[in-house]
């Protein structure tokens, strides 16, 4: 039954359906916080036993309340999902919920003693916060455009709904020496992130023309910003599982458990070399064999078959931008992008609306959204690593009257892909890791760049900030990268030039002295004009042109006399 | 006398750590075991050795179907290399005795550590055995064959 306007709302269900295995194990998994909780808020457990606990629920304790990280595997959510995080954002928090970059969502205000009751809300809509935190394997995450995309080989999501049971309560890799985050694609383009990732897994065809995955390990950001290194060429699917075994196992014998900044999976292959890393990983792989789950013909049919498409219906390809108002004709070019089937769009909605922290959304935006997601793309909303949400299955013919709905909530703006189109952490208003603010410097930037005119012209400039070296805001890949330092008390900020999460990845190069937080969106506003002066055609990205000219220009005008950032 | 959860009871530990007076059998540290004679190994009765999670189980490769007990000492809570040694003693070592996890245990480890093939638990002094041992089955389903289904502990028979 085709969702249409006007219509009952859609009843397809298009994330994997929980069985009673999987509700069980959510069920009792609540039970066992709730009593780990109540023993800790009657002293049987101390502060530091309780930590490693908690954490693996999702649950920090941070500047102001608890923040508890939900996790949304891949970054899918149907629309019954929708509403409850809309409902624990409004009953159990102010009203607002935070998507973080690796596709989960934050809640900054939960009471310590609510938390098993909102775990127990989340498990009646096959939700959970296993594993969003802590040194284990954290939620896996996946390209947001999975099934849809124009490039797509193979739909990564049923290996990543496989990746989730097979890691969850794994007992083996729950007490890891640090945290370790998988990614998943089965595109050309790298929209996952996947090769700053402990493993990227991207599915590819083999010399044969079989499909496999590529395996890489040891990317991440943080402290210590590293590429993934190829482990694998080509590794057989029904092989997936023993090879993350044998990676894991080599991680967890002999990866560093003395110092937490040397933790990483990403320290140990650069310790070892990748060469030496590859021949441990292949010979406990070749020595495990037997032991370790082989995955099984009829599991990942039955897993395909819950990420089966919708009931498209026949439709030609339309033009909706003929006669449109200027409002729609931007949005239709900036924030939709187009479909594997034809007659349809896949819709970005921007969480970078001025005057918002970016990446948060109300409830009542949640709840309104779930209704436009039932009435136009079957009942389904992504989110994106860039802190966006994705309507991934839209009629063309019906964007216009989409785009009406979406304005008068705010989430129409049309800025995908632009320079305010930030990726940006909580920053020091929330985080109790934080250096220094990163929402303030978001609406500072949004303040500079309220032309939507010569944001269009600027072309692609994807700005990351984080604030703090723990890099949750992604800086060493952005395009324009922001991190904020803490300078004797006060917040200032570095700035790099010319990195990238896709494609050739890349790290961004420092350009010079970290500048003042008064200074950042004029920092900002000089390098964009070095870009536009020396930008070869008007088809040069900001990226291309860095990469061609180097940052030498661009620190030459930053720091040129007049500068307040001098 | 030293409570232990062996195979789903509480009992005494008839076990002997080095320097303990008692009759029970001894346990040996690792390097003793190694530097041992196998005729002088020959001669006792129960063999039993304690090892540390970064042990490597080469070297007591040859000992494990002389072994009755191996303890796998838990220096710091929730080192995750002593799982590893659970899982490798049953799956690739198949070793078939007494595996018993000691030292900074508690019963919000137990679950996992006997899906890892423990099948005794020496709890860290703060710990109650008897009321650890509803843990045990913490959960009533798993995503993984872990040692717990490849290698049924006996306390599972």
């Amino acid at each position: 039954m085709p969702c249409r306007a006007g219509q009952a709302p859609c009843r397809v269900v298009r994330v994997y359906q929980y069985d009673e295995i999987d509700r069980t194990l959510v069920a009792e998994r609540v039970a066992e916080f709730r009593d780990q909780t109540r023993r800790f808020l009657a002293g049987e457990l101390s502060e530091d036993e309780f930590r490693p606990l908690r954490l693996r629920n999702g649950l920090y304790i941070q500047t102001h309340a608890p923040m508890l990280r939900v996790a949304i595997p891949y970054g899918l959510l149907n629309t019954r999902q929708l509403r409850m995080l809309a409902h624990i954002a409004r009953r159990y928090d102010r009203d607002f919920g935070h998507f973080s970059t690796r596709q989960n969502i934050q809640y900054n205000w939960p009471k310590l003693e609510e938390v098993p009751d909102i775990l127990a809300d989340l498990a009646t809509v096959e939700m959970h916060a296993i594993q969003t935190s802590g040194n284990c394997i954290r939620n896996v995450t996946a390209d947001h455009l999975a099934g849809v995309a124009t490039d797509e080989l193979e739909d990564p999501r049923p290996w990543c709904e496989l990746i989730r049971q097979w890691s969850t309560l794994h007992p083996e890799f729950y007490y890891l020496p640090r945290k370790f985050k998988i990614a998943v694609t089965g595109a050309l383009a790298d929209r996952a992130a996947s090769q700053v990732h402990d493993i990227g897994l991207h599915l590819v065809r083999g010399s044969d023309g079989t499909i496999g995955f590529e395996v890489l390990v040891g990317g991440g950001l943080g402290r210590m910003p590293i590429i993934g290194k190829r482990i694998r060429e080509w590794l057989p699917q029904a092989q997936l599982l023993g090879y993350l075994e044998a990676i894991l196992r080599v991680y967890n014998r002999y990866g560093r458990r003395d110092n937490i900044h040397r933790a990483r999976v990403k320290v140990l292959v650069k310790s070892l070399g990748i060469e030496e890393f590859t021949r441990q990983v292949e010979a406990e792989y070749a020595a495990n064999h037997g032991c370790a789950p082989a995955v099984n013909a009829a599991q990942i049919a039955r897993l395909r078959a819950s990420f089966a498409p919708p009931p498209y219906q026949p439709l030609p390809d339309s033009d909706p931008s003929s006669g449109a108002a200027a409002a729609f004709l931007a949005w239709y070019r900036h924030n939709t992008r187009p479909h594997k089937v034809s007659g349809y769009r896949v819709v970005f909605i921007s969480l970078k609306k001025h005057g918002e922290a970016p990446g948060d959304m109300t409830g009542g935006q949640m709840d309104a959204l779930a209704v436009l997601a039932d009435r136009y793309s079957f009942g389904e909303v992504r989110v994106t690593h860039d802190q966006n949400l994705v309507l991934a299955d839209v009629a063309q013919h019906e964007l216009r009257t989409l785009h009406a709905a979406l304005e008068p909530l705010g989430l129409a703006t049309p800025n995908i892909g632009t320079l305010t189109d930030m990726i940006c952490c909580p920053g020091l208003d929330f985080c109790s890791l934080a250096n220094a603010g990163s929402i303030g410097i978001a609406k500072q930037i949004h303040e500079q760049f309220d032309d939507f005119d010569y944001l269009y012209d600027l072309g692609e400039i994807q700005v990351k900030m984080s604030g703090c070296m723990n890099a949750c805001g992604h800086h060493h890949v952005g395009h324009i990268g922001i991190l904020g330092v803490d300078k004797h008390g006060e917040e200032w900020y570095q700035i790099t030039l010319g990195g990238s999460a896709s494609g050739t990845v890349a790290l961004g190069e420092v350009i010079g002295p970290s500048v003042p937080k008064r200074a950042v969106a004029a920092t900002l506003a000089r390098i964009v004009e070095v870009y536009v002066v020396r930008r070869d055609s008007a088809d040069e990205t900001f990226l291309q042109t860095v990469r061609r000219i180097g940052v030498a220009p661009f620190k030459e005008r930053v720091y040129a006399a007049d500068t307040a950032a001098a | 006398m030293r409570q232990i959860l062996l195979r789903r009871e509480v009992s005494a530990d008839r076990w002997r750590y080095p320097g303990e007076a008692g009759d029970g059998p001894l346990l040996q540290t690792l390097a003793e075991l190694l530097a041992a004679s196998h005729v002088a190994a020959a001669v006792a009765a129960e063999l039993g050795v304690s090892i540390g999670p970064a042990d490597d189980l080469g070297s007591l490769q040859p000992w494990i179907p002389r072994l009755q007990l191996i303890v796998v000492h838990f220096e710091k809570s929730g080192d995750g290399r002593g799982f590893t040694q659970g899982q490798l003693l049953r799956q690739r070592y198949r070793y078939p005795g007494e595996l018993r996890a000691a030292g900074a245990i508690k019963r919000d480890h137990l679950y996992l550590l006997a899906r890892c093939g423990f099948d005794a638990f020496e709890f860290d002094p703060t710990e109650d055995p008897r009321a650890a041992l509803a843990h045990l089955e913490r959960f009533s389903v798993a995503y993984q064959p872990a040692s717990g289904t490849l290698v049924q502990p006996q306390f599972r028979r």
